[in-house]
């Protein structure tokens, strides 16, 4: 018989987590799915009763997310408008039911290329904050996820919080989901886009793209590019003469690579213009 | 390990005694309290078929640890007619034709009810439809379960107006 625990703090969870080997549940989006038809072998360490992880509070010079915080948490809560694009995201993960249960941690802990949270946290320079019962440490997101379904979580730890520096929460963000059809569906691509325009000129560009390649990328050339150019075409022309040397797409169910990277770069346009205040937001079905 | 929960179903306060923890809310209502209403369509939660309100927030049942609901309130498609007057958003899917075989509706209903107490779709049929979209119909009764939510959330609204009155 497996055990199960449900601690009322986090305290009693890092001390749990510090004696033995468990699984983490927090909404369970991702935790059954991921089970297949194998029965739950493992422990389980139930995070629910954890009401310290979810919220969001501005703390000194951060914007924290609890671990818990579902995707309904963030989209109903006022938040600046560097923030639109995670709650674009958010609004795509799965459906009502799913995002009413589903964590900000959950999807990033799951570390699939496809976890539509990632390009938004990384255009806002997110970090991830991880506990033990003996240390506390801060990881950029970049850093966190390592490759497809691997994260640099220990034994012993557990997420529990993203922090979001408020310096990088200055401007407006958008996000572009392809799916093979309109809901309900996993990304074949995703870009994430925050701009910030001054006197008509971009003076900053954050540009992120999902399942393009084994973990979600910062584009880090074209942000470079952009900076510095009028608000207009002139965006949406350096987009398509810009080398993305970081998409590195595969073939898989859901596309080609090659109709990857065309697509890659079509919604990475259209994130950008609609950041910059240029573009009607669009979602686009293949 | 045997693990007792409390939750009020369908208003009413039960005791179970779970004798394994493993056991996800959607069996828990259908294997051991008889309510079979609530329907199993893919078990992990890309159908909405299992759609049940906990504590007024819809959720897919099949994703849901029922030992993790300890103290929870659970409304199910049981819960809603009172006596033989059916709930104003069975009455409207009834209406619209709102289903053919009818395996999916108990989980639109409930998701249609979470969506109305939730009271931001508005009228746009459009974004009606993306936030029933984790109800998948297949026998295709989209059309009359979107004008179905968008009557009975009208319904519901002038019977919300009538008892403020
Ligand atoms: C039908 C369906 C559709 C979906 N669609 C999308 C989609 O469109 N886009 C998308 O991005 N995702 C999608 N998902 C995936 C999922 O809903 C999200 O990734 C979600 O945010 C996961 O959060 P959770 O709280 O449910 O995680 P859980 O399932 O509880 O946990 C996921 C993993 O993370 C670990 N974990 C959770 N919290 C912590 C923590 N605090 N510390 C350490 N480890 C932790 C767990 O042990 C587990 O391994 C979908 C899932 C389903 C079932
Ligand atoms: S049975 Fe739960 S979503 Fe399909
Ligand atoms: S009525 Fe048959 S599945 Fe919806």
């Amino acid at each position: 018989m497996i055990r199960y625990a449900k601690p009322k703090n986090v305290d009693e969870a890092l001390a749990l987590l510090s004696d033995g080997p468990w699984r983490i549940l927090a909404g369970g989006t991702d935790f059954y799915p991921a089970l297949g038809n194998r029965p739950l072998s493992e422990n389980v360490l139930d995070i629910n009763g954890l009401s310290e992880l979810r919220g969001i509070a501005e703390v000194g010079s951060h914007i924290v997310v609890g671990a818990r915080t579902t995707w309904t948490d963030i989209i109903r809560r006022d938040l600046p408008a560097a923030f639109d694009g995670l709650k674009l995201a958010a609004r795509e993960v799965g459906s009502v039911q799913i995002q009413n249960r589903a964590s900000i941690a959950g999807n990033l802990c799951n570390a699939s290329p496809a976890a539509d949270g990632v390009p938004p946290l990384l255009t806002l320079g997110a970090e991830v904050e991880l506990r033990s019962a003996s240390l506390t440490r801060h990881l950029p997101l970049e850093d966190f996820i390592l490759g497809n379904r691997r994260t640099a979580l220990q034994p012993g730890e557990m997420v529990t919080a993203i922090r979001i520096p408020k310096s990088a929460t200055a401007g407006t963000s958008a996000f572009v989901k392809l799916g093979a059809r309109r809901y309900l569906v996993i990304s074949i691509a995703m870009a994430a886009a925050r701009i910030v325009v001054e006197d008509g000129i971009v003076a900053e560009a954050a540009v992120a793209v999902g399942s393009c390649s084994l973990v979600a990328k910062r584009l880090t050339g074209l942000e470079a590019a952009l900076r510095g150019l009028p608000i207009g075409p002139a965006l949406a022309e350096t987009v398509a003469a810009t080398s993305l040397p970081e998409l590195a797409p595969i073939d898989d169910v859901r596309g080609t690579a090659e109709y990857r990277r065309e697509a890659a770069r079509e919604i990475v346009t259209r994130a950008v213009l609609a950041a910059s205040g240029h573009h009607p937001l669009t979602k686009v079905a293949a | 390990m045997s693990l007792s929960i409390g939750l009020t179903i369908n208003g009413q306060p039960r005791t179970v005694a779970l004798d394994d923890p493993r056991v996800t809310l959607l069996d828990l209502l259908r294997e051991r309290l008889d309510l079979t209403g609530t329907k199993k369509g893919c078990d992990r939660g890309q159908c909405g078929a299992c759609t049940v309100l906990v504590d007024g927030r819809r959720i897919n049942s099949c994703l849901a640890l029922a030992a993790s609901l300890d103290g929870a309130t659970v409304t199910t498609i049981e819960g809603l007619a009172d006596g033989e007057a059916l709930h104003p958003v069975q009455a409207a899917f009834i209406e619209h034709d709102g289903f053919q075989c009818g395996f999916c509706t108990p989980g639109q209903i409930m998701s249609a009810i979470g969506l109305i107490a939730e009271g931001h779709a508005g009228d746009d049929p459009e974004r009606i439809r993306e936030l029933m979209s984790g109800n998948i119909c297949r026998c295709g009764a989209y059309q009359g379960i979107t004008e179905a939510v968008l009557e009975a959330q009208k319904t519901l609204a002038e019977r919300n107006r009538r008892d403020a009155a």
